[in-house]
């Protein structure tokens, strides 16, 4: 009967054995070492995994929205996708590029109805979709994304 | 308003005033298979409350009106219009410009203070405001003390986040609606993940559904979804106002008229009840999708790109059907198709040069079963240069990664059948969720 909810129940338990670890994480265009209380703030539990070229630091949020960043070997933070039932809080992931994406946001002309989004900026691109209680998105520096990455492999 | 309120049920009776039989099918609660009940409620697709005003129209938007009364009460009533019926979303969220005079009373979250709710849609706009008890009426069906979000006027108090940085929707200016209808395939706005019993010792943190609110701000709480979570407290949840209620609460079907291009306005039906009466049978030229988390899978055949759901983990791009959304919208797969002007208001959707056939298979991720869908995109500024308010070609893009999105000119020309999760479906259909045309 219930796929729906049976989902998240295991995601809820998965969370029960993850969530102690506390590493670092930082916001888009931020240094991987300087933002302690991100992680602790989601309430997430945290998996690493290294590529070539960078690493990505997967968070999983309570609820089972799961923010995966992006991070050179330089330790900056050029990239941040999501998906799950909660958008993240943009704020926090997206770091001094807040301001910008929540300006063009409300400068956006558009007809009515809620379409996804592609936020093409100076130095900013923010994709968003899904639907209502189930989002998916990225933000990237398009200047830092490391050669051989593609957006769309961003997720 | 008394007045209004009493028209629509007569009305509504002399459509449907007669007995009903079964016909085989048996969901729970239809004892006899048949009422008197109305269950059809009109809806229009006709640019909204804003249609005659320059650039006020809103595309491919489904509209309806539902009257809303005070617990209780038959004559502390109001009847609001220009609802947006969406399959995408669950539960009834109004403007509280529309309900301020009900005097709502407040429904309490998990840890007994009043509930708040926040949604946000795909593009960062957000709906914020307290979940309140109504007795709506819909057609003839009554759906007693049902928690419904009140959108706030005001801003004041508003989590970060829940605002996000994006445009908060709480006028009808906005919104360009009253409001929002949700009657999507679960029964409750969240489910399990918002109830304490996800065993999750916090409530969702990051843009949560739920909060509740003191002097010093407002912070994420649980709320409830009943004994359907196993929750012994009463709902809390901002719910499906189908399941409330107490026949035809198994489901809908959305049916509207086929158009060949774009039209000035359409009408057409929100059917309540799946099986449950003489015009709402399950019809046998129209074939079942289970879903998957709620999701379906669709492979568009450019590229071979599959929009699929694993079933076994929740991932992957799943499609669905949304009446909320108001067009196809799909992945741009080689750039095939131009789209429009990113400074134009029309930058959301695709401006093929001419019109342009396209086909897909939609797929049950469960049995595998399949269909080919046809359907065509058009130029979205010449659209909406008609100043029509319907538009069976309307398309639009989605960021690598996402599903595909079977908006509302999918549904013109189709009956397509929503079953609730949880909620008993006619014998020899699958258990719910699915959809189903």
């Amino acid at each position: 009967m219930k796929l729906f909810f049976r989902r998240y129940r295991a995601l809820s338990s998965w969370l029960l054995v993850g969530a102690l670890s506390c590493p670092a994480l930082a916001a888009l265009g931020g240094d991987v070492t300087s933002v302690e209380a991100d992680q602790a703030h989601m309430k997430a539990s945290l998996d690493v995994k290294q590529a070539e070229g960078y690493a990505v630091h997967a968070l999983r949020a309570p609820g089972g929205t799961v923010v995966s960043e992006y991070v050179s070997p330089a330790g900056r933070v050029f990239a941040v996708a999501w998906h799950g039932p909660f958008f993240p809080e943009m704020q926090q992931i997206l770091g001094s590029y807040f301001q910008q994406y929540s300006a063009a946001l409300q400068a956006r002309k558009r007809v009515y109805g809620h379409h996804p989004l592609n936020l093409e900026q100076s130095g900013l691109v923010v994709q968003t979709g899904g639907h209502m209680r189930a989002y998916i998105g990225r933000a990237y520096i398009p200047e830092m994304l490391p050669a051989g990455l593609k957006a769309e492999e961003i997720k | 308003m008394r007045k209004k309120f009493l028209a629509l049920i007569v009305t509504g009776g002399l459509g449907f005033a007669v007995g009903c039989s079964s016909g085989g099918a048996t969901p729970s609660g239809v004892p006899g298979g048949g009422s008197t009940t109305s269950n059809i409620l009109s809806i229009a697709v006709d640019g909204g409350p804003f249609a005659s005003q320059p650039g006020g129209i809103y595309p491919n938007g489904a509209f309806a009106s539902v009257t809303i009364c005070h617990p209780g009460s038959t004559t502390n009533c109001v009847t609001v219009d220009n609802l947006l019926v969406d399959t995408g979303s669950v539960g009834l969220r109004v403007l509280q410009s529309e309900v301020s005079s009900l005097g709502l009373p407040t429904v309490n979250a998990s840890n007994g203070s009043a509930a708040y709710n926040c949604v946000s849609f795909v593009d960062g706009s957000f709906l914020w405001g307290p979940v309140q008890s109504a007795t709506l009426t819909m057609a003839g069906e009554v759906a007693s003390s049902v928690p419904i979000q009140v959108i706030s006027s005001s801003t004041a108090n508003i989590p970060t986040s829940c605002s996000n940085g994006g445009v908060n929707e709480n006028t009808q200016t906005s919104l360009g609606a009253n409001g929002i209808l949700g009657v999507g395939l679960e029964p409750f706005d969240c489910g399990v993940a918002c109830d304490t019993s996800s065993g999750s010792a916090t409530p969702p943190s990051t843009s949560p559904a739920y909060y509740t609110c003191s002097s010093s701000g407002c912070t994420p709480a649980f709320a409830s979804c009943g004994s359907e979570c196993d929750d012994s407290s009463s709902v809390e949840q901002v719910t499906n106002p189908v399941v409330g209620f107490p026949l035809d609460n198994n489901g809908v079907i959305v049916e509207l008229p086929s158009i060949s291009g774009s039209a000035a306005t359409l009408t057409g039906s929100l059917v309540f009840g799946i099986g449950t009466e003489t015009n709402n049978q399950f019809s046998t030229s129209a074939s079942v999708f289970t879903v998957a988390c709620d999701f379906f899978n669709t492979t568009y055949p450019v590229g071979g790109q599959a929009f699929d759901i694993d079933p076994s983990s929740c991932t992957g791009p799943g499609s669905f059907i949304d009446s909320g959304s108001n067009a196809y919208f799909f992945y741009n797969v080689n750039n095939a198709l131009a789209v429009c002007p990113s400074t134009s208001s029309a930058a959301a959707f695709y401006c093929p040069t001419s019109l342009t056939s396209l086909s897909a298979t939609v797929e049950d991720p469960n049995t595998q079963f399949s269909e080919t869908v046809n359907f065509s995109i058009d130029n979205a500024q010449t659209l909406f240069s008609s100043g029509d308010a319907a538009y069976s070609t309307l398309g639009g893009p989605v960021p690598a990664g996402d599903g595909f999105d079977w908006g509302l000119p999918f549904f013109y020309g189709r009956n397509v059948y929503v079953a609730i999760d949880g909620q008993a479906q006619p014998s020899g259909l699958a258990n719910a969720p699915w959809w189903a045309f």
